[in-house]
């Protein structure tokens, strides 16, 4: 599946991960990340929601491999993101708050751009970054530039961005949340059926609870400093409970502790 | 409403007739031309306003070949600046103890008076065009390497974020995204030293080279003719015009995704 490597995704361990910054304007230390434990299986589409400032950025920095743990370890397989870098060229892919598409790249240029990075043959890149954007709807978009398409076209060519690598681990970080409802429950959608299609493993970061149970499987709260507060199997609830979910979670947010119905499956 | 095929192409180019110059300049010959007969009268030297039919004689005797020679230092100490200065920002862009300990010397590079790199060149180099290269390169490279390190520095952190994510080689890194982003800064950068450039370059001609149009105005001096000083100026401002005008077509051609 994965034109980077043959086999499926590997699992996500995460291990007394610690995460401390130094603030130079406060000349304070942050603790963004403190001690988080969290497995991730191959395939899993999770969603990790928390309130503004929790650490879930960093959370999403590390997964990525740009900063590396204060303490603790977090591993992808047997490798980790940060000290194999290169590794995962290909593997990893994102899709950001706002599309962060490149300007004087056409909707084609942009979404082949990953493929260009692993080096694959440029026929074969303009092929598959064609027949990504296709399927997300923008056949008719191929030469456009970024300036000349919506908010919601846009963020369509940053998911066939990531999605033309076909990578084991998709990460997503408040990526819908910048967009209208409608388009942002449409991306979601098309976003989480093609993760499944391609069999990854697919994280989605927000602070807004009904994109978090939305996602299905799983949400992982996230208190201050990352503290894992709840970790819903969302798939086990009934959709009718879906409200009182929803009520535990806002509640479990506010109290930076877990809600007593939230635990009733474990 | 219905727009003709001409309206949906896009302009090729918007021409409009440059009134305003050719009314200011056609004012300034005429003063020219009154006052260069009212020199006797006004007991000025007839030799220090010359009429209008002596500086068209004297751009008819003006010689190609000391303006290719010119045009060609030009270019050649802008291309070896443009380059320098731009792996030096890359350099310094990669490494912050590299830039802490060249930006006081590029500062101090950038303050000293063109006289005396000139005066430098003399002392230091036998070569005439060394001489010319190395006044030309030492004045425009730091430009180039300020101008081009700042665009960098300003190349937003989400682009850089993004790019990162998708773990591109340091060379992918500069080719993908660096230098596509600091494209429209190259350019203005390219029209501020060409002006630079043509400028500097006729001084440093001045000092040994035998050609070239820094010569030519050194030797019209000589001969007290202003009438010869006045045509190879206005050789050299046509030269200038003209080189912009030429950035700013490829200007235009490369920056289409910004309109
Ligand atoms: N590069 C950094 N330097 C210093 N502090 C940081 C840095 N990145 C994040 N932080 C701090 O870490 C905390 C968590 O931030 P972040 O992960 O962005 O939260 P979230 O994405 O959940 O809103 C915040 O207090 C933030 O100020
Ligand atoms: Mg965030």
């Amino acid at each position: 599946m994965n034109i980077a490597a043959t086999g499926g995704p590997p699992s996500i361990e995460v291990r007394g991960l610690r995460k401390v910054f130094w603030q130079a304007t406060s000349g304070q230390a942050v603790v963004a990340i403190d001690r988080l434990d969290l497995t991730i299986a191959p395939r899993e589409v999770v969603a990790i929601v928390g309130q503004t400032g929790c650490g879930k950025s960093t959370f999403f920095d590390m997964m990525i491999g740009l900063e590396p743990p204060t303490e603790g370890t977090l591993r992808i397989g047997d490798k980790s993101p940060h000290a194999d870098f290169d590794y995962f060229r290909g593997k990893i892919a994102t899709v950001f708050q706002q599309d962060r598409l490149l300007p004087w790249r056409s909707a084609l240029d942009n979404a082949k751009l990953p493929l260009e990075l692993i080096g694959l043959p440029e026929a074969e890149q303009r092929e598959r970054a064609m027949t990504w954007l296709k399927r997300l709807g923008l056949g008719n978009f191929i030469n456009a530039y970024p300036h000349e398409l919506s908010g919601g076209m846009r963020q369509r060519v940053a998911i066939a961005r990531a999605f033309v690598v076909q990578p084991d681990i998709l990460l997503a970080d408040e990526a819908f949340g910048h967009l209208d409802e409608v388009t942002a429950a449409e991306l979601r959608e098309t976003f989480l059926a093609l993760a499944r299609e391609c069999g990854s493993t697919a994280i989605l970061i927000t602070h807004q609870l009904e994109e978090a149970i939305g996602v299905g499987d799983r949400v992982v709260v996230f208190g201050t400093s990352a503290k894992l507060l709840a970790d819903i199997p969302v798939a086990q609830w009934p959709k009718e409970q879906y409200a009182v979910l929803r009520e535990a979670i806002q509640l479990t947010l506010q109290n930076n502790s877990a809600d007593p119905r939230l635990n009733r499956d474990r | 409403m219905t727009a003709s095929n001409d309206e949906l192409r896009e302009p090729v180019r918007n021409f409009t007739f440059p009134r305003h110059t050719l009314v200011s300049l056609l004012i300034f010959a005429a003063c020219w031309e009154v006052l260069s007969h009212l020199a006797p009268v006004l007991g000025i030297p007839p030799f220090a306003i010359p009429s209008l039919v002596k500086i068209a004689k004297s751009i008819g005797t003006i010689t190609p070949l000391d303006i290719a020679v010119t045009l060609a230092r030009v270019m050649a100490a802008l291309v070896a600046s443009f380059v320098l200065g731009l792996a030096l920002a890359m350099a310094m862009y990669r490494s912050h103890s590299l830039e802490k300990y060249l930006h006081p010397i590029i500062r101090l590079f950038m303050a000293a008076p063109v006289v005396s790199w000139i005066l430098f060149a003399v002392l230091w180099f036998p070569g005439v065009e060394f001489r010319i290269g190395f006044v030309l390169v030492v004045v425009c490279g730091p430009v180039f390497l300020v101008d081009t390190l700042d665009a960098m520095r300003s190349v937003p952190r989400e682009l850089r974020h993004m790019m990162q994510s998708f773990r591109p080689t340091t060379f992918q890194f500069f080719i993908k995204l660096m230098l596509p982003a600091i494209v429209p800064t190259i350019f203005t950068s390219w029209k501020v030293n060409i002006s630079l450039a043509i400028r500097v370059v006729t001084i440093a001609e001045l000092v040994g080279a035998v050609t070239g149009i820094g010569h030519q105005l050194s030797v019209a001096q000589e001969l007290f003719s202003v009438a010869d000083v006045f045509a190879w100026t206005i050789v050299l401002v046509a030269l200038l015009f003209m080189l912009e005008a030429v950035v700013a077509r490829v200007e235009h051609r490369l920056l289409r995704w910004r309109t």
